[in-house]
């Protein structure tokens, strides 16, 4: 249940700082496939966090 | 060279005939059901969000708004993250209650047929812009690539072939919320389909027009960054606003909430699409910009609507155009065989059922696939229709985000229906009716009409005035919804049904149902109750259904059994009906009865229910639970048996002691009626109910391991306050005990009739010598025969109770404590026949004939003296029972460790009445004067100092009379083994 915990912070805090990523479209020294990254990192997080949360019920 | 239309036609036909082979194939089982039914599968099902907009929507918002297209991904990833909390507890009550729609669970948890109603049209309203929107894009498609045709007709074949796909796979079962396998692989497939295309076009751009990664980076920084220059920034508010509107799309656009929650999938599935389907959004997200840049690079600069055809644009070789177009055809089409299935049986449920509802229908589940199939047709063509004569006004980024803003008025109900137990029907309604008609005003009848929104804001958001009408609509409207929710909410008040279906959806909340007895008594009046509204054939399948489902027996009547019979049917009829319909049949057929006691919580279902909530705890409640757990532990594992009684007199726990001295495991009398227990339980326990004092000692009881003595305790579980709450009973088995007892009482008998025949032995014996030797005497000192007579009779007299005394002695002497120190190897054929030999002595009885069988290569351990005394007495007991000519037989045969001896009579035998007492001194079947009674109860003492055992048969097996005594006595042990007098194999000591 704590994992949940840090799920809900961390999709707040995305919604909260998500405009961010938009500067990236006309900003010249910005890599153009910067959100997909910071989008992949997310995934791979939740990946993570999905299998403490398997542990955690286990328990 | 570009498509033309044949070859249009053959790839879209190509492409249907696919989706109907793999849908068959599924059907008819040529595919594995592992793989079917793989995670994958409905993982990639679920992308049947990405709709036609994903595929050209997002091109033309791309091309509007930069990254700004991103948030209708990360909105809905963004809902899939939070499955945990969010998702799951809705795919919880959905299944629970056989919910397959946002109208039902809407209905369900607001208690109103009409809040069903109200939220079917909304969704109808809403969704008719998203799918005019995906009919819209195949039909300008087509005809962007052939250039021939009208789109809307080319729109029309488009639908009413997928009409007939949905109808054919998407309708075959009449239970909404059954899982539709073929549909789930179809959706699946053409997930992977748009996926794949989008990925070739993406590549296309990126390796085709640029020349990789490094090229289009050098492009962006260079001569593209003043192309990047001219699209606009959204706002960052008007950005959270669309991830807002996306956010609350994972979960109330019609299509997504089927495939979530109403196809029946198991919950480690929906976790793992939490990770699973951002992937499969970023995938599908990624190909979009790198398109719109590469169309920028070829010079291509299409403005408004044209925009979102920009792929097509990316080669003129005939297969990019085809990629494009089947990457818009699988998004169309997925999407519209979803909304379709989801908004017919919605209709169906709150507006067609309600209005007609199907009582007695002659063949109901044909009645209602044939509905839905019809159904299914008719909200295609209403979208068709739509797109005809509103959406071909209008271009992709209004009429989705129209769509969007509308469902997004349900967030407010879905929200509280979740978190907040006190929300009551009239906030929901009428917040929902507020922002309803705002959004109305603002988007869906500028639609229609082409008259600019109409957008009232209040004082203080002027501002909004110069901003776009759906951020507006949406702001203006989400405020007033939920301003008004919350304020009509706290200001009216909750019904009682309400307030129990609020604590059935809350997240943080148990059940708490309460134990009501129903009128049907059993699974056959449940069938005959239900046939009155069902029809007698439906009403059979649904009853059987649900106890099938919940593996009860017809003729289960436990009152908790039945109650969770009414719940699996209810909430198997909403499955076909819509909650409102089931509820109204189940509460009209089904009945409870209001006359019993009142009504208290039903504890076991509680503790169930808490039970499977377990991993959902934190904290306190974790903690707490943890004790509840040890506490009923030590009850269910206490070595005494333990139950509960409600003060209903329904049972509410059977723990393991007590399952295990019965016989009768806890499962299957839990939630049962004391009345209704298996005998002797419920006179027993209803003894111990009644009976004025809290104990009741050694009752005896059948059961199943024979007579046993049982000593019941109870307490009552009065609450604080002195109401009342049931009792509690411990069962303690005290049949040992009791045997104990007897033995002891037995026991203390002979030894007091034992000192008293030595002393009366003693006081007798001198003065019958005296008279004796004077008789003696008289004869030596006369020789009248008259006086010789009488000294012989004196003698013979004085013989006789010299005879009683010597018994008496005997039997005295037999209750003495023998050590297994005297005891020896003893034949018993000989000992047999020494006391045959005695017994031939006597002058009554020669004509009886004896026949001694004891084989003489078995011997005992024991006295040989004292067993004579033992073989003397049922000899002789059996010669006088005996007629001449009667046979008297001894026979002996090894049992195991012992010697089981029988002598067997063909006399009168023994009366039954006297039977139990046998071996209780003065006890005789003899006429008077004839026995002492001494004989059986020596007999018992010797063999029990022998540690055998004896048993009287009479008459004896396969006899018509007779009497046959049994006697087990130990072997003496052949290969000079310890005889262990523990052995496990002696004789029942029952016997």
């Amino acid at each position: 249940m704590y994992v949940y915990r840090i799920m809900l912070f961390l999709v707040f805090s995305g919604y909260l700082f998500s405009p961010l990523l938009m500067s990236g479209w006309a900003n010249p020294g910005a890599a153009w496939y910067r959100p997909f990254l910071i989008w992949g990192g997310l995934i791979a997080l939740t990946l993570w966090l999905e299998q403490k949360r398997k542990l955690d019920e286990r328990r | 060279m570009s498509l033309n239309l044949p070859g249009l036609l053959v790839l879209g036909i190509g492409y249907l005939s696919l989706l109907f082979l793999c849908a068959l194939a599924v059907d008819r089982g040529w595919l594995p059901s592992r793989l079917v039914r793989h995670p994958a599968v409905y993982t990639l099902a679920l992308g049947v969000y990405a709709s036609a907009w994903a595929v050209y929507g997002s091109l033309e918002f791309a091309n509007l708004y930069g990254f700004g297209y991103l948030a209708y991904y990360l909105g809905v990833a963004g809902a899939f993250l939070l499955a945990p909390v969010l998702l799951v507890p809705i795919q919880r009550m959905t299944r629970t209650h056989q919910l397959s729609s946002l109208a039902d669970l809407f209905a369900f948890r607001f208690r109103s047929r009409w809040v069903g109603t109200l939220l079917t049209l909304i969704s109808l309203l809403a969704v008719l812009p998203l799918l005019a929107l995906q009919i819209q894009t195949m039909g300008h498609a087509i005809h962007r690539i052939s250039g021939v045709g009208s789109p809307s007709l080319l729109a029309l074949g488009f639908s009413l072939l997928i009409a007939l796909f949905a109808m054919l796979f998407g309708a075959r079962h009449s239970h909404l919320s059954a899982r539709h396998d073929s549909l789930l692989a179809v959706i699946a497939l053409e997930s992977l389909v748009k996926l794949a295309a989008m990925l070739a076009l993406g590549a296309v751009a990126l390796f085709g027009v640029f020349e990789g990664p490094a090229d289009l980076q050098t492009w962006l920084d260079g001569a593209g960054h003043v192309d990047q220059t001219r699209i606009a920034q959204l706002d960052p508010a008007q950005w959270r606003t669309l991830l807002l509107l996306f956010f609350s799309a994972a979960f109330l656009m019609p299509h997504m909430f089927h495939i979530t929650f109403a196809e029946t999938l198991d919950r480690r599935t929906l976790l793992q699409s939490s990770w699973a389907l951002p992937l499969f959004l970023l995938l599908m997200a990624l190909p979009i910009p790198l398109i719109l840049w590469a169309t920028q690079r070829l010079g291509i600069d299409e403005v408004g609507a044209n925009a979102a055809y920009l792929a097509f644009n990316l080669s003129s070789s005939w297969w990019v155009d085809g990629l494009a177009f089947i990457a818009g055809l699988a998004a169309a089409s997925g999407t519209m065989i979803i909304i379709s299935l989801a908004l017919s049986g919605m209709i169906l449920n709150h507006l067609v059922l309600v209005a007609h509802p199907p009582i007695a229908q002659p063949d109901l589940y044909r009645w209602l696939r044939w509905l839905r199939r019809g159904l299914i047709a008719a909200v295609i063509v209403g979208g068709w229709l739509f797109y005809r004569l509103v959406g071909v006004r209008h271009d992709l980024s209004t009429l989705g985000l129209a769509s969007f803003v509308g469902m997004a008025q349900c967030l407010p109900g879905m929200l509280a229906l979740l978190y907040w137990p006190g929300a009551n029907r009239k906030g929901m309604v009428s917040g929902l009716a507020v922002g309803l008609t705002i959004w109305l005003a603002g988007l869906w009848v500028p639609l229609l009409t082409n008259h600019p929104p109409m957008v009232f804001l209040p004082p203080g958001l002027d501002t909004l005035a110069g901003e776009p009408a759906w951020y507006s609509v949406t702001l203006v409207s989400l405020a007033a919804n939920i301003l008004t929710f919350i304020l009509v909410s706290l200001a009216t008040r909750t019904s009682a049904g309400e307030r129990a279906a609020a604590e059935a959806c809350s997240v943080d909340a148990v059940v708490r149902p309460m134990r009501l007895p129903l009128v049907a008594t059993n699974g056959a009046e449940f069938k005959r109750h239900l046939a009155r509204v069902l029809g007698e054939d439906v009403a059979q399948r649904e009853v059987e259904r649900a106890l099938t489902a919940l593996r009860l027996s017809p003729l289960d009547s436990r009152p908790y059994a039945l109650r969770r019979l009414r719940d699996r049917i209810q909430a198997n009829l909403s499955g076909l009906m819509g909650p409102s319909v089931a509820q109204d049949i189940v509460d009209r057929c089904l009945p409870y009865r209001h006359n019993g006691p009142s009504a208290t919580e039903d504890i076991h279902f509680v503790e169930s229910r808490l039970e499977a909530y377990r991993s959902r705890l934190t904290g306190l409640a974790r903690e707490l639970d943890g004790l509840r757990r040890y506490h009923r532990r030590t009850l269910t594992r206490l070595p005494i048996g333990l139950c509960a009684f409600g003060e209903d007199g329904e049972l509410l726990m059977w723990n393991d002691a007590l399952a295990e001295l019965s016989g009768i495991e806890g499962d299957s009398v839990i939630g049962a009626h004391r009345d209704t227990l298996p005998a002797p339980w419920n006179d027993l326990l209803g003894q111990i109910l009644a009976a004025p004092q809290d104990r009741l000692y050694k009752q005896p009881a059948s059961l199943a391991r024979g007579e046993r003595y049982l000593t019941l305790h109870r307490a009552g579980l009065q609450g604080e306050q002195g109401e009342d709450g049931g009792n509690v009973i411990l069962v303690e088995d005290h049949s040992e005990m009791k045997w104990l007892e007897d033995e002891l009482v037995h026991a203390a008998r002979l030894a007091s009739i034992g000192q008293l025949a030595t002393g009366v032995a003693h006081e007798i014996g001198n003065p019958i010598t005296g008279i004796s030797s004077l008789a003696q005497n008289l004869r030596y000192d006369t020789d009248d025969p008259v006086l010789l007579e009488t000294a012989d009779q004196i003698q013979a007299l004085t013989d006789r109770v010299s005879k009683i005394v010597g018994s008496l002695v005997g039997f005295a002497h037999g209750g003495r404590h023998v050590t297994g120190a005297d005891f020896a190897p003893t034949c018993m054929a000989e000992v047999t026949d020494e006391a045959l030999h005695l017994i031939r002595l006597a002058r009554s009885g020669e004509d009886v004939r004896y026949q001694n069988r004891c084989p003489t290569d078995q011997t005992v351990t024991g006295d040989a003296q004292r067993l004579q005394q033992v073989m003397i007495n049922l000899l002789g007991n059996a010669r006088d029972a005996s007629e001449p000519g009667d046979r008297v037989i001894v026979e002996a045969t090894p049992e195991d460790r012992y010697l089981h001896l029988t002598i067997t009579d063909e006399g009168h035998g023994i009366d039954p009445r006297m039977r139990d007492h046998l071996f209780e001194p003065f006890t005789t079947t003899k006429p008077a004067g004839e026995g002492t009674g001494l004989g059986l109860p020596l007999v018992y003492s010797i063999i029990a100092e022998h540690d055998g055992q004896i048993e009287i048969e009479s008459p004896p097996a396969g006899l018509a009379s007779g009497t046959r005594i049994h006697l087990w006595l130990p072997l003496y042990p052949q290969n000079g083994e310890p005889q262990n007098s523990e052995s496990t194999h002696e004789p029942d000591p029952d016997r």
